[in-house]
């Protein structure tokens, strides 16, 4: 078996955002299931927009976060494969030298689906516990007739059988695809396919320094880890900002569960981005302190320039969480009363704003000191 | 002057540990051309990466000029080895998503070198300094390598096994290459392989064997990469 389940363990990344996804999907959808079981006993008006505002409620939610995560996780499950890929190379090419099917090797791929499996479990077992609760939140002005919880199997079809089954089969279709490469490709190193700078743009550019050079093509050659980067700071933003208008709009306890759903996703995928970004460069980086380049030179050249890209996550982040709280007061609290006016959260956003770059420069500086620990040594070592 | 006294260095720990370098001493002069040759596994490499500053020794030092390199704090090693070495290795180690120009930047920023771009016509690649590693034969990487380390303007240049993946001719060649740079240049050169052949071209070879220097002579005349054996 090429790949075991130790490999899949690396990918906790997916297995936490299944669960996030899974969690507010379930306790959402289950809500609206069973909400709508109680529409007949609706008498008066204002229940009734009550009623009509939690369905959309449960309806928006469900798609947008359920949404949003399920397409990141796709990301983040194509990554990993093609990273695995990639760093066993020459593993795989060996063994397509010796006759194995591209096929054959790619289906041990379906144990990543694993991650999947466990992230969705432990989301739709944690909605189930915190059910109860949220449902008496939903109605805690009695304004619906008691909404009782029931268990539908279809649920668990959606949110745990059928992710983990197409996790698995996309990860078997992507790595046959991804393993259709000449072997000799796969078995030598510096057989990587660069594109070629036309000339006109070199004769005409700006000479720039070898570690700006190299922060630019960090951040060019490796556009998913960008992609994280800006997803994990718009987690932040968007979530820790909205939690704070959910104490006004929803309750106090929803905005702590939303501030600890973004924080544990923001923090994971950052965790997960630069950890690949560091081993993916632990050569260049060695090489740089065998020539001389001093360890911050280093951070500059591989971490620097996903700095400016955090930044626009966050950007991106607080518009989206205002347009989202716009439009959920606009249009689906519209006609409802008691809903306060939302407005656009300035102090909020600067308190988000400073915490997250606090949050961010440590973390730079915690990887600033594992790069100084890679030994030098690591380029001998083949 | 290159100054190294009572070298010793271990891995492993416990029973499994071993003794790699025992107790070595040897001075090379400025502008030399010094091959060390061994076995594999006499220790060679070792010695390599701690007369260069790349690896502490257990116990010994090692001047420059009558400075001691092993009491350099990390900084000041990585200082010194910006200031004053450069490498070669047997896998070119060359960066990979960039062009032969960006590579052999990489050492010429080091020593404000503008003037790079002689290094990679040097060399024998002013017509493929746009070209990327991948687009490379492994003697034209192995040149680029050698522009890198150059470019940086190194007074030592530190070689292990600088053709020990090239095939003959390539290996005639870049070797001819370094060769005519050290006369232009006038750095010293301190190179690790195993080829008895090339310590022909050498002045100062250093036989070493078991950890240990077995052997040290001067060679009269220094023949050149296409007069050795191979």
């Amino acid at each position: 078996m090429v790949i075991g389940i130790k490999n899949a363990s690396k990918l906790i990344g997916i297995s936490v955002i299944a669960c996030c996804a899974v969690l507010v999907c379930t306790m959402f959808l289950n809500f609206y299931f069973d909400i709508r079981l109680i529409e007949g006993k609706i008498t008066s008006e204002l229940s009734m927009f009550f009623y009509n505002a939690q369905v959309s409620t449960a309806k928006v939610v469900c798609l947008v976060s359920g949404g949003c995560l399920l397409l990141t996780a796709i990301v983040m499950l194509l990554f990993y494969i093609k990273h695995y890929i990639d760093t066993h190379k020459k593993e795989l090419g060996i063994l397509k030298a010796l006759g194995y099917s591209n096929l054959k090797i790619a289906k041990d791929f379906w144990v990543f689906g694993i991650s999947t499996f466990i992230g969705t479990v432990i989301g739709y077992a944690g909605a189930f516990l915190l059910m109860p609760w949220f449902y008496t939140l939903q109605n805690k002005d009695k304004m619906l007739p008691e909404i009782t919880i029931n268990y539908h199997p279809s649920i668990l079809l959606y949110f745990v059988i059928l992710p983990t089954v197409c996790f698995s089969v996309l990860s078997v279709y992507y790595a046959c695809y991804k393993l259709k490469k000449p072997v000799l490709l796969l078995l030598k190193d510096n057989l990587q396919t660069a594109s070629k700078t036309p000339k006109h743009r070199i004769e005409k550019g700006r000479e720039l320094s070898f570690v700006e050079d190299l922060r630019r093509s960090t951040l060019k050659t490796k556009k998913t880890l960008v992609f994280f980067i800006i997803f994990a700071s718009f987690c932040f933003s968007a979530m820790t900002q909205m939690s704070f208008s959910m104490k006004d709009l929803s309750s106090e306890m929803m905005g702590v569960m939303m501030l600890v759903i973004g924080l544990v996703l923001a923090f994971t995928t950052l965790f997960l981005a630069i950890t690949t970004v560091i081993n993916g460069n632990t050569k260049t980086i060695a090489m740089m302190r065998v020539f001389g380049y001093s360890q911050k030179e280093c951070c500059r050249a591989i971490l620097g320039g996903y700095r400016p890209m955090s930044y626009v996550g966050f950007a991106i982040g607080t518009v989206y969480q205002y347009g989202l709280l716009r439009l959920t007061v606009d249009i689906i609290f519209k006609d409802f009363e008691g809903i306060p006016a939302y407005e656009f959260d300035f102090p909020v956003m600067i308190i988000s704003l400073v915490a997250f770059i606090a949050i961010y420069e440590i973390l730079m500086y915690v990887y600033s000191e594992k790069i100084k620990k890679i030994s030098i040594k690591e380029i001998m070592i083949e | 002057m290159i100054e190294a006294r009572d070298i010793i260095k271990s891995y492993g720990n416990g029973e499994s540990r071993f003794q790699v370098l025992k107790d070595i001493s040897l001075d090379i002069e400025d502008h030399d051309f010094v091959v060390i040759l061994g076995a594999s596994g006499s220790g060679k490499s070792t010695f390599l990466n701690v007369i260069s500053g790349l690896e502490r020794p257990d116990s010994g030092k090692v001047l420059y000029d009558g400075k001691d390199i092993t009491a350099l704090s990390d900084h000041e090693l990585t200082s010194f080895r910006k200031k004053s070495v450069g490498f070669i290795f047997q896998q070119y180690y060359l960066l990979p998503n960039m062009s032969v120009d960006k590579n052999v930047k990489m050492g010429a920023d080091l020593a404000d070198n503008k003037d790079y771009k002689t290094i990679i016509g040097a060399v024998g690649l002013g017509e493929k300094r746009h070209k990327y590693p991948s687009e490379l034969s492994g003697g034209e990487q192995q040149r680029v390598s050698v522009a890198r380390a150059l470019a940086k303007r190194p007074r030592v240049l530190f070689l292990d096994e600088p053709t020990g993946a090239l095939d003959e001719q390539t290996g005639r060649q870049v070797l001819d290459y370094i060769c005519k740079l050290q006369k232009e240049y006038g750095f010293t050169i301190v190179m690790v392989t195993h080829n008895l052949n090339i310590a022909e071209m050498a002045h100062t070879v250093i036989k070493m064997n078991s950890g240990k220097i077995s052997e040290i002579y001067t060679n009269e005349t220094q023949k050149t990469a296409y007069e050795i054996g191979w």
